[in-house]
C-alpha cells in the first residue's frame, strides 16, 4: 500500500499544475486587466463600437473630441482636421490610439472593483499638444505631405504632431472618387510617428556628434572641397566647390566632401553606435502610439556607402519623432525628456493619471552636444534667416533628401536654446525641394505659435 | 485610497444602499474563504491515524500491526510490514482482509516460499492462531479483538474534530441566502423559481447532513465543498437562465442518488469489486447507445436526446472507468486483470475517435494514467506504457481529424496563443472572457449584472467559459477560491493515501480527482488562453446535467478513501462488523 500510495503523486501534480496556473493568471490579470476591459469591442466600455470614455482636450482645455452620447469633435473645421490623427477617425481608418491607451483611466477603471465603480462618459484626457499650434503647422504646410514635430525637451510634452494630408472627420473624403490628384496619399498614415524618412543632411548632426568623440583635434581641422570626391571610383559631390573649410563653416554650407571624409574617418562601427545611442532603430512607445524604426545598415556597405550613409543618404531612414528628440538630446546638453503625449486624465473629477518626467539615455557626450549647438547657432545667424527669430538663440540644420525622384525631400530640424522656450522641432516636407527654403519657414511659423503658447502660460 | 471608497461606490455615489451593496460584494468571497479554508483545514490537517485491522507475532514476541487491508510483506522499505530478514524476498506475499473479517494470503513470486502451518499456499485463507512462515521467518496471525477495536476508534481522532462540518455548511447556507437575495434583486421576475431552487438546494444539503449525523458520520467536507461549488454554478444558471435551474437541480438529485448508491457499495470490498463488471457493461452500453443514437453538437457527436432531455453518455462512463480501473492490491502485484483493463481502455479511447470528442479523450487519458501509475505499483509494466503511448496517439488522431472536420475546432487551435489578433473571430470566445473577467474586478459586478450572460447556450458562457464568468459576476476571488476548492480534494487524496484500507479506493479516489482536476484545468486555462479551448465542463460549476452526474458519482471515491474516524458513510466503521476472533 505504501508504494500505491506514494504514486497518487500524480493527482498531487495535477494540483499544482491547478493551482501553479492559476496563481499565474492571478499574476497576469493585475499586469494587464486595464487592457483587457478596455480593449476594442469590450461590452463593458464599448457602445455602438465606440469607446464611451469621456472628452479629449488639448493643453489649453479647448475640447478636440467628446465620446459621451453623440460623438464631436473640435468646433472649427480647422482644429478639426489639425487634430484628427491624434484623435481618430469615425470610420476607424485611423484608430484611436491614445485614447485606447488610456481609455481605463477614463473610466475610472481599477483592479479592485473592476467596472463596477466606473464612470462612463465622465473622463478627461489633457493631452500636452496645442490644437491651436496644430492648426498653424497644418496651415504652412498647406497641403504637402509631411510631418511637423514640436516638443519641450525639458519635459517632455510633444506640443506640436503634425501629419499631412489630414482631412476634416466630420466630412471625410471618400478616397475612391476624391483622390485623383494624390492629395490623399497615405492620409491615414500619422507620419509623424508612422513614417521613416531619407533624412538628407541634418543627418550630418548624427554623423558629426559622433566624429567629435572620436576624432581628437577635429574641431580645429581644416578642409578643402573641390566640389567632389571620387571614393572607389565613385563621386561625392558638392553643388559647388566650397573651398577651404573649417569644420563649423563645413557644417553651415553642409559640404558632402567635407562629411564624406568625416564619415570615413570616423568608421562603420562608431557610427553605427551613434545611431544606436540616437535609438534611431528601435521602435518607441509614446502613450499608446509606438513610432517606426528607422534605418542605418552598414553591415555590408562600401567605403562609398559610408560616406553617403555619413550624409543622410545611403539607406539611412529616420523617423521624425525619433529625430526630434535626437535635437533635444543637443539642448540638453546630452540627453532629454522622454517626449510624450498626455499630461494627465481624470474620471469624474479624480485625477486618474498624471504624466511624469522621464528622461532618454544618453544620445551624446556633453562636449559634442555643446559644439554641436554652436555650430548649430552659427548656421541660424549665418545661413537660415527664415528661422532667426529676434531674440532667441533657435539652433537649426537643414537638409534636402535625394529620395530617387526630382522632388527632394526637404528636411528642418533643431533647437531653441532659451530657458523660457525649451523647445526641439523637425519639419518634413515630401518633395518640397530645400530643406533651408521649404522647411525652414514652415518652422519659424510653427515654433513662433508655440512660443505664444507658453507665453500664454506664464 | 479613492479605489477602497470606490468599493461602495454606487451609481449615485456613497449612499447608504451603495454601502449594502459594497458590504454584500464583500461578504461573499469572506464566507467562501472561510468555507474553504475551515474545510481544508479539516480535510488537510487531519492526524493520519493508522487503523489495526490484525497482529503479526514474530516468534520474538515483537507484534507487528496490520495497518491496511492489502498489506504488501517484504524486505523492501516500502513493503507495509517490513521484514529484514535475508531469507525474505523484497516482495514476497500479500496479506488481504476479506469483507467477513477472514484473511487471504497470496504468494507474489518470491523467491523464498510461503508456507501457513508448514504447508505451502499460492494463494489461501489464513484463520487467526495461524502460523505463516515466509522464507523460513515465522509468525502467527493475530486478530484485533472487539475490544481493543473499540478502544481504537475511540482513540483515533474523530472527523470533523476542532472544524465543525456543521458550521461550515451553516456558513454556506448564509452564504446561499446571500446570493438568493442578491439573485432576487436583480432578476425580479425569476424571483419564485430562484427562491424555490435555492430552497431546494439548501433542503437536500442539509438532509444529507443530517441523515449522515443519523448513522453516525461525521466527515460532510466533501459534500459541503461539492454544494459550495453548485452553489456558485446555480448562481451562474440563474443568471443565465433560470429556467435551467430545475434541470440542474434534477440533474443533481440524480448525481447524489448516483454518489450515495456508489458510495454504499464501496463499504464493502467484494460488492464493490463485483460492481465493477456491471460498471464496465454499463460503460460500453453507453456508449455503444451513444454511438448508435448520437447527435451531433459543437462538432463532436457525444449526445443522445430522449425528448426534451439531452445526455452525454462519455460524461457517466467516466464512473465506470474509474470503478473498472480499481483494483485491488493482490491482483495488482500479479498483474491480473490487467489486460482486461486495457483492453476495455482501448475501447473507449476507440468510441471517443468515433465520437470525436478529443476534450474527454484527454480527460479520460488523464484518468487512464492515474489508474496505470497506480497499478503498476512495484515495476512499470511496458504493457501500460504501451497502452499509455496508444491513447496519446489516439487523442492526437482525434485533436488531427477533428480539427480538419470541424472548422470551430481548427478556429479554436488557430486562434490560440494569438487571440488578441483575431478577438472578433478564432479569439472571440477567450477575448470576451479576460475582458469580463477585467471588468469584475476582485469582487464582481453582481449576480446577472454580468455581459457573459448574453454568450451563454450557444457562447457557452455559462459552461465552456464558467471560469469568466463566475469572475465577471462574482469577481476573481471567488474563481480562485472555486478552483482552490478543487485542488484541495485532490490533495486531500493525496493525503489520506497513506492510510487508505485498500488500494481499490485509493486508484478509485486518486483516478477520480485526476480527472475532475484535469477538467478544471482545461476548462480554466483554456477561457484564460493558456491551452486550447477544448470546451470542457468545471466540475459541478459548469451548466450542464450529465456533467453534474458525473461529478457526484466521481465524488463517491473520495468518501470511499476517506478513512479518518467515523467520517464516511462509504466506509464502515472499524469496530463493527468484522474482527470477529
Amino acid at each position: 500500500m505504501k508504494s500505491i500510495a506514494k504514486r497518487t503523486g500524480f493527482a498531487l501534480i495535477l494540483a499544482c499544475i491547478l493551482l501553479f496556473g492559476v496563481l499565474t493568471f492571478v499574476i497576469r490579470y493585475f499586469l494587464y486587466a486595464d487592457r483587457w476591459v478596455s480593449f476594442t469591442g469590450s461590452p463593458h466600455v464599448y457602445t455602438d463600437g465606440k469607446l464611451n470614455t469621456g472628452e479629449i482636450v488639448d493643453r489649453s482645455g479647448e475640447v478636440l473630441y467628446t465620446s459621451a452620447s453623440d460623438q464631436t469633435y473640435a468646433d472649427s473645421a480647422a482644429l478639426r482636421k489639425a487634430t484628427l490623427h491624434l484623435i481618430g477617425d469615425a470610420a476607424g481608418n485611423i484608430p484611436p490610439r491614445i485614447l485606447r491607451a488610456y481609455a481605463s483611466k477614463l473610466f475610472g477603471y481599477d483592479k479592485l472593483n473592476g467596472t463596477a465603480a466606473m464612470e462612463t462618459g465622465g473622463g478627461e484626457l489633457r493631452l500636452t499638444v496645442s490644437a491651436q499650434v496644430q492648426a498653424v503647422a497644418m496651415q504652412a504646410m498647406n497641403g504637402r505631405k509631411g510631418a511637423v514635430g514640436v516638443y519641450n525637451y525639458k519635459t517632455g510634452e510633444i506640443l506640436c504632431a503634425v501629419s499631412s494630408p489630414s482631412f476634416d472627420p466630420l466630412d471625410p473624403p471618400d478616397l475612391e472618387t476624391e483622390n485623383e490628384d494624390g492629395y490623399y496619399d497615405g492620409v491615414y498614415i500619422y507620419r509623424f510617428f508612422h513614417a521613416s524618412y531619407t533624412p538628407g543632411s541634418i543627418f550630418k548632426l548624427t554623423t558629426l556628434a559622433a566624429a567629435l568623440d572620436a576624432i581628437p583635434g577635429l574641431e580645429d581641422a581644416h578642409f578643402t572641397c573641390t566640389g567632389e570626391r571620387v571614393i572607389n571610383g565613385e563621386k561625392i559631390t558638392c553643388p559647388r566647390a566650397h573651398g577651404e573649410l573649417t569644420l563649423r563653416e563645413a557644417l553651415a554650407k553642409s559640404c558632402n566632401c567635407t562629411f564624406a571624409e568625416i564619415a570615413l574617418r570616423t568608421g562603420k562601427s562608431v557610427l553605427t553606435g551613434q545611431a544606436e545611442a540616437e535609438r534611431l532603430m528601435e521602435n518607441i512607445s509614446i502613450d499608446g502610439i509606438t513610432t517606426v524604426r528607422g534605418n542605418f545598415d552598414l553591415s555590408d556597405a562600401s567605403d562609398n556607402d559610408l560616406a553617403w550613409a555619413g550624409i543622410g543618404q545611403c539607406t539611412d531612414l529616420v523617423n521624425p519623432c525619433q529625430y526630434m528628440v535626437f535635437m533635444g538630446a543637443i539642448a540638453g546638453g546630452g540627453s532629454a525628456a522622454e517626449p510624450r503625449l498626455v499630461s494627465s486624465a481624470q474620471c469624474g473629477g479624480r485625477v486618474t493619471y498624471e504624466a511624469a518626467v522621464s528622461q532618454t539615455p544618453p544620445m551624446l557626450s556633453a562636449g559634442a552636444a555643446r559644439t554641436l549647438r554652436e555650430y548649430m547657432r552659427y548656421n541660424v545667424t549665418q545661413i537660415y534667416d527664415a528661422v532667426d527669430i529676434p531674440g532667441v538663440e533657435v539652433c537649426a540644420k537643414s537638409g534636402t533628401a535625394e529620395v530617387g525622384t526630382d522632388a527632394n525631400t526637404a528636411t528642418f530640424a533643431g533647437f531653441i536654446a532659451e530657458e523660457d522656450y525649451p523647445l526641439a522641432f523637425i519639419v518634413i516636407v515630401e518633395e518640397g525641394g530645400a530643406g533651408s527654403s521649404v522647411a525652414a519657414p514652415v518652422a519659424r511659423s510653427v515654433l513662433e505659435a508655440c512660443m505664444n503658447v507658453l507665453d500664454g502660460e506664464r | 485610497m479613492d479605489i477602497f471608497l470606490d468599493f461602495f461606490r454606487g451609481a449615485e455615489g456613497i449612499t447608504l444602499f451603495s454601502i449594502y451593496q459594497g458590504a454584500l460584494r464583500l461578504s461573499l468571497p469572506v464566507l467562501a474563504l472561510l468555507i474553504v479554508i475551515r474545510s481544508a483545514r479539516s480535510l488537510l490537517g487531519f492526524r493520519r491515524e493508522p487503523e489495526v485491522w490484525a497482529w503479526l507475532r514474530l516468534a520474538t514476541g515483537e507484534l507487528l500491526p496490520v495497518t491496511h487491508w492489502e498489506n504488501l510483506l517484504g524486505r523492501k522499505k516500502t513493503a507495509d510490514i517490513v521484514l529484514d530478514f535475508v531469507t525474505v524476498s523484497k516482495n514476497h506475499a500479500v496479506l488481504t482482509r476479506q469483507d467477513d473479517g477472514g484473511w487471504m494470503l497470496t504468494d507474489i513470486g518470491a523467491r523464498g516460499r510461503v508456507d501457513v502451518n508448514g504447508a505451502p499456499m499460492i494463494s489461501g485463507r489464513v484463520n487467526y492462531g495461524d502460523t505463516i512462515s515466509l522464507g523460513g521467518l515465522e509468525m502467527v496471525l493475530e486478530p484485533v479483538s472487539r475490544e481493543e477495536a473499540r478502544l481504537q476508534a475511540n482513540s483515533r481522532t474523530k472527523a470533523g474534530k476542532g472544524n465543525s462540518p456543521g458550521l461550515t455548511l451553516l456558513l454556506l447556507s448564509v452564504f446561499q441566502m446571500l446570493e438568493i437575495m442578491q439573485l432576487m434583486f436583480n432578476r425580479p421576475e425569476d424571483r419564485m423559481t430562484i427562491f424555490t431552487a435555492f430552497g431546494i438546494l439548501m433542503g437536500v444539503e442539509w438532509a444529507m447532513f443530517i441523515g449522515q449525523k443519523l448513522i453516525r458520520r461525521s466527515g460532510f467536507e466533501v459534500e459541503t465543498i461539492a454544494f459550495f461549488l453548485i452553489s456558485i454554478g446555480m448562481g451562474v444558471c440563474a443568471s443565465a437562465d433560470p429556467g435551467e435551474l430545475y434541470k440542474q437541480l434534477i440533474a443533481m438529485g440524480v448525481g447524489i442518488t448516483i454518489f450515495l448508491f456508489l458510495g454504499f457499495f464501496l463499504r464493502d470490498l467484494e460488492k464493490a469489486k463485483k460492481l465493477r463488471y456491471v460498471a464496465a457493461a454499463a460503460g460500453i452500453l453507453l456508449f455503444l447507445a451513444n454511438l448508435a443514437l448520437g447527435s451531433s453538437a459543437y462538432g463532436s457527436r457525444n449526445w443522445i436526446y430522449l425528448g426534451s432531455f439531452s445526455i452525454q453518455p462519455s460524461e457517466l462512463v467516466k464512473i465506470c472507468f474509474v470503478l473498472t480501473g480499481a483494483s485491488t492490491m493482490d491482483r495488482i502485484v500479479t498483474r491480473r486483470n490487467l489486460l482486461g483493463f486495457v483492453i476495455y481502455t482501448a475501447f473507449v479511447g476507440a468510441c471517443l475517435v468515433v465520437i470525436n470528442d478529443f476534450g474527454t479523450a484527454a480527460i479520460f487519458f488523464v484518468g487512464f494514467l492515474a489508474i496505470a501509475l497506480l497499478r503498476s505499483s512495484s515495476y512499470p509494466s511496458a504493457f501500460l506504457v504501451l497502452v499509455g503511448v496508444g491513447m496519446l496517439a489516439v487523442i492526437v488522431i482525434a485533436a488531427v481529424s477533428a480539427i480538419k472536420l470541424f472548422p470551430h475546432v481548427a478556429n479554436r487551435f488557430a486562434g490560440y496563443g494569438h487571440i488578441w489578433e483575431d478577438p472578433f473571430d478564432k479569439g472571440f470566445q477567450q477575448t470576451r472572457s479576460l475582458m469580463c473577467v477585467a471588468a469584475g474586478g476582485l469582487f464582481g459586478l453582481g449576480l446577472g449584472n454580468g455581459w457573459m450572460q448574453y454568450m451563454a447556450g450557444e457562447g457557452a458562457s455559462d459552461t465552456d467559459l464558467v471560469f469568466a464568468y463566475v469572475s465577471e459576476e462574482w469577481g476573481l476571488l471567488m474563481a480562485v477560491m472555486m478552483i482552490f476548492a478543487l485542488a484541495m480534494l485532490g490533495l486531500f487524496v493525496v493525503r489520506s493515501a497513506k492510510v487508505a484500507r485498500s488500494s481499490f479506493y485509493t486508484i478509485g479516489a486518486s483516478a477520480a480527482m485526476s480527472i475532475l482536476m484535469v477538467q478544471a484545468i482545461l476548462n480554466v486555462f483554456g477561457t484564460v488562453d493558456f491551452l486550447p479551448l477544448t470546451g470542457v465542463t468545471f466540475p459541478f460549476v459548469s451548466n450542464g446535467g450529465s456533467s453534474m452526474m458525473s461529478c457526484w458519482g466521481l465524488l463517491a471515491f473520495l468518501k470511499a478513501c476517506d478513512t479518518r474516524q467515523n467520517a464516511s458513510f462509504a466506509v464502515k466503521l472499524s469496530d463493527k462488523g468484522g474482527n470477529q476472533a
